[in-house]
């Protein structure tokens, strides 16, 4: 089959148009499995198995770096310890580490089973009406209910 | 009519809209009208001149300014109005009257509480947003948010009868009820304000009600929560408590606790929850740390900034997760992950969100952190500074990378949904814009950060304040960079504790366990306890009726006729002694 309208008859502008319109609704309609295609476009690059040692050693030299730079700023701060090379670095570091390691024995400590107040609760009234329904994990009270 | 609606304190028109929408069935005209208030109320507020009573009213003798404003009710306002636009938004799919009014009324009653100028008003409207919220809990629909719901009213009337308590004593003493800085708490009434304005501000220990009841909220509903009351308690407290050293303290542990529970909290809306309570104690602290007029301008400068970019981000947050919690039925984070793949722009907004109140220099959060750092390490006070630096590392813990790593990074979770709805996505993205906007530098003066300083009630000491400095940015840096290396660290050594499905246990352990365990307890002892008890009242009462009958009753011992001459005699001769007695004492 050949296409019998002439080259210069065509409207160009249309063409764009319509174009831009087929990359926009593929851009927004998720493929088959359900990805999204502007993740691949966004985060496509987080699914490279490369991705967590680079980022570990990125963060490292950026974290390198920014040390490196402070030996070679003066700095002046109303708090006099905070003048020490590497100061925010180290409270950022060893705070953020304090407080994860902490959760290993306050989870231990203060974490209970999801009833434990008798009610686990579950998602509210108004979610997407198309989520398949959570199993009913709420507790039943003979009481209450049709009387017999 | 431009000098007439400039008398109009704009959260009664936001009221007023509220309970048109409670009773109007047409739904897009309702949202219509929800989105069209805001935006109608920030014209009212700008056209309204500053620093006088605007409309004054007298009831029951009390001298009542039901408008007026200044600079710093103005920032507040003006972030409350924002909110409720960007709220109305974000609720476009639902079609929930009671939701739509109560939503807008209870952003009104916050607005309207903001501009009023004497105690009283506030105090009413105070109550009202107690009463317009508590219904964004209870529409959930579910049993454990009614309980929650109605613990919350309970705590929340609590405040306000307080705060009624203590307008009682101030007026006593004062003569006078219009909203000025307590000298000191010993002043009569100022400590029953400061618990009131405190319990609505989540001090610790009396935090739970927020940790306890925004979770359960609706999908839309805990967005709306997220911005109005504790940051009403926060203006509050600016207005009545500047200087208060004892809140530098409450500010200071305030940002530092929550931290802990966020690690090992599982449900990732709790986790904001406590965020929220993080983010209050830096503006709590800055508030303790600014004194009223000349005083101290950099740190209620900090306060009002961290406010206002606070609704902001606090709210893209609450409504990412709510998109998470609309697509998938859940904010567990096991069993989240993975969702970039199915929702790429809620992800991207969620992360600006994320580094907004990481304070991530060219995002909000740091222009306005920036602030109150400042003015507590000027004030010379090491261990707060010290305690709000761990505090900041900690949010970056919890909001900036828990929150977006767990529910859409980490492991796959395996679910595909359909990314948020496009209202949801745009009220995320106008959010976003706002948090981006504020946070750039003023390359346009007037613009970036500068737009946002201009808007802080001491305007000039703001605008000589410059945050993106070398010494700045590299310390911010340093300390936000080298957290996400403990974390990347922590990660690939298999430090990082799991997520793990449970309920943690905080301090309304006391009256959710101990509390309700204590009066059940008592209820059944008193079951058993109660009849016997009668049964031995009624035996005793019985036998002294008895005895009592015995001897006076007409056939008793006491009527009979020799007993009764007798007692006659001995009466009269008592009667003769006391007389005699009177005579001697008296010659």
């Amino acid at each position: 089959m050949s296409d019998n309208t002439p080259n210069d008859t065509r409207d160009a502008s249309g063409r764009f148009v319509k174009q831009a319109a087929e990359t926009a609704h593929r851009l927004h309609t998720p493929s088959e499995d359900g990805v999204h295609p502007i993740s691949k476009i966004l985060f496509g690059w987080t699914e490279a198995e490369i991705t967590g040692t680079a980022i570990f050693w990125g963060v490292g030299i950026l974290s390198a770096f920014l040390i490196v730079v402070d030996l070679a700023v003066d700095r002046h701060e109303y708090v006099h310890m905070a003048e020490a090379t590497g100061f925010y670095a180290l409270w950022g570091f060893a705070a953020f580490a304090f407080v994860v390691l902490m959760g290993w024995p306050l989870g231990r400590l203060l974490r209970r089973s999801e009833d434990y107040y008798g009610d686990p609760g579950g998602p509210p009234a108004d979610i997407d009406p198309d989520v398949p329904a959570a199993p009913d994990t709420s507790p039943t009270y003979p009481d209450e209910g049709d009387e017999l | 009519m431009t000098g007439l609606l400039s008398l109009l304190n704009p959260g009664w028109l936001l009221i007023a809209v509220g309970l048109v929408a409670l009773f109007l069935p047409m739904r897009r005209i309702r949202q219509g009208l929800t989105i069209a208030a805001p935006i109608a109320a920030i014209l009212l507020v700008s056209l309204a001149d500053r620093n006088i009573n605007l409309l004054t009213a007298n009831a029951l003798g009390l001298e009542m300014v039901l408008y007026r404003v200044d600079n710093l009710s103005y920032i507040f306002g003006l972030a409350f109005l924002l909110a409720a636009l960007l709220n109305a938004i974000y609720a476009w799919h639902t079609d929930d009257r009671l939701q739509d009014g109560m939503s807008i009324a209870y952003a009104g009653a916050a607005v309207a509480a903001t501009f009023s100028g004497d105690m009283m008003t506030l105090f009413v409207f105070w109550e009202l947003t107690a009463v317009t919220s508590v219904f964004l809990i209870l529409r959930a629909g579910t049993r454990a948010a009614y309980f929650a719901s109605m613990r919350y009213l309970g705590v929340q009337i609590l405040s306000g009868v307080l705060l009624l308590a203590g307008i009682g004593y101030v007026y006593q003493s004062r003569g006078d009820l219009s909203i000025s800085a307590f000298t000191s708490l010993n002043e009569p009434g100022a400590m029953l304000v400061f618990i009131a304005l405190g319990i609505k501000a989540a001090f610790p220990f009396l935090h739970n009600w927020l940790q306890d009841s925004y979770p359960k909220a609706t999908v839309v509903g805990a967005v709306v929560l997220s911005a109005f009351t504790t940051k009403l308690a926060v203006y509050a407290f600016a207005r009545m408590f500047p200087g208060q050293d004892a809140l530098i303290w409450i500010g200071a542990v305030m940002t530092v606790f929550p931290v802990f529970f966020a690690v090992i909290e599982n449900d990732l809306r709790k986790v904001l929850a406590y965020s929220l309570n993080n983010q209050v104690g830096f503006m709590i602290c800055a508030i303790g740390v600014g004194t009223a007029g000349v005083g101290n301008a950099l740190a209620l400068n900090g306060a009002a900034a961290h406010a206002f970019c606070h609704i902001i981000y606090k709210g893209l947050l609450f409504m990412s997760m709510g998109a998470v919690l609309y697509r998938t039925g859940t904010t567990k984070a096991s069993e989240l992950g993975g969702l970039y793949k199915s929702m790429p722009w809620t992800t991207i907004f969620c992360i600006i969100g994320a580094m907004s109140i990481s304070a991530f220099p060219l995002f909000s959060g740091f222009a306005a952190k920036s602030l109150t750092m400042s003015a507590v390490g000027k004030e010379g006070l090491t261990v707060v500074w010290l305690m709000l630096l761990f505090a900041s590392a900690g949010v970056l813990e919890h909001s900036g990378i828990k929150i977006p790593y767990f529910a859409f990074f980490g492991h796959d979770s395996g679910k595909r949904v359909k990314e948020a709805p496009f209202n949801m996505l745009l009220a995320m993205g106008l959010a976003a814009f706002i948090c981006i906007a504020v946070g750039v530098p003023a390359i346009v003066p007037g613009f970036g950060y500068e737009w946002l300083y201009n808007l802080l009630p001491y305007r000039e000491e703001a605008m000589a304040y410059h945050p993106f400095t070398l010494d700045h940015v590299l310390t911010q840096m340093q300390l936000l960079v080298l957290a996400i290396f403990a974390f990347v660290m922590l990660k690939r050594l298999g430090w990082y504790p799991p997520e793990k499905p449970g309920v943690v246990l905080d301090s309304d352990w006391t009256y959710r366990k101990a509390g309700y365990g204590l009066a059940t307890w008592t209820g059944t002892v008193w079951q058993k306890v109660g009849p016997a008890l009668t049964a031995i009242f009624f035996k005793l009462t019985g036998r002294a009726y008895n005895r009592i009958e015995a001897a006076f009753s007409p056939r008793g011992e006491l009527a009979r006729g020799g007993l009764a001459t007798g007692m006659a005699t001995w009466t009269a001769i008592l009667l003769g002694f006391v007389l005699l007695l009177s005579f001697i004492t008296a010659g």
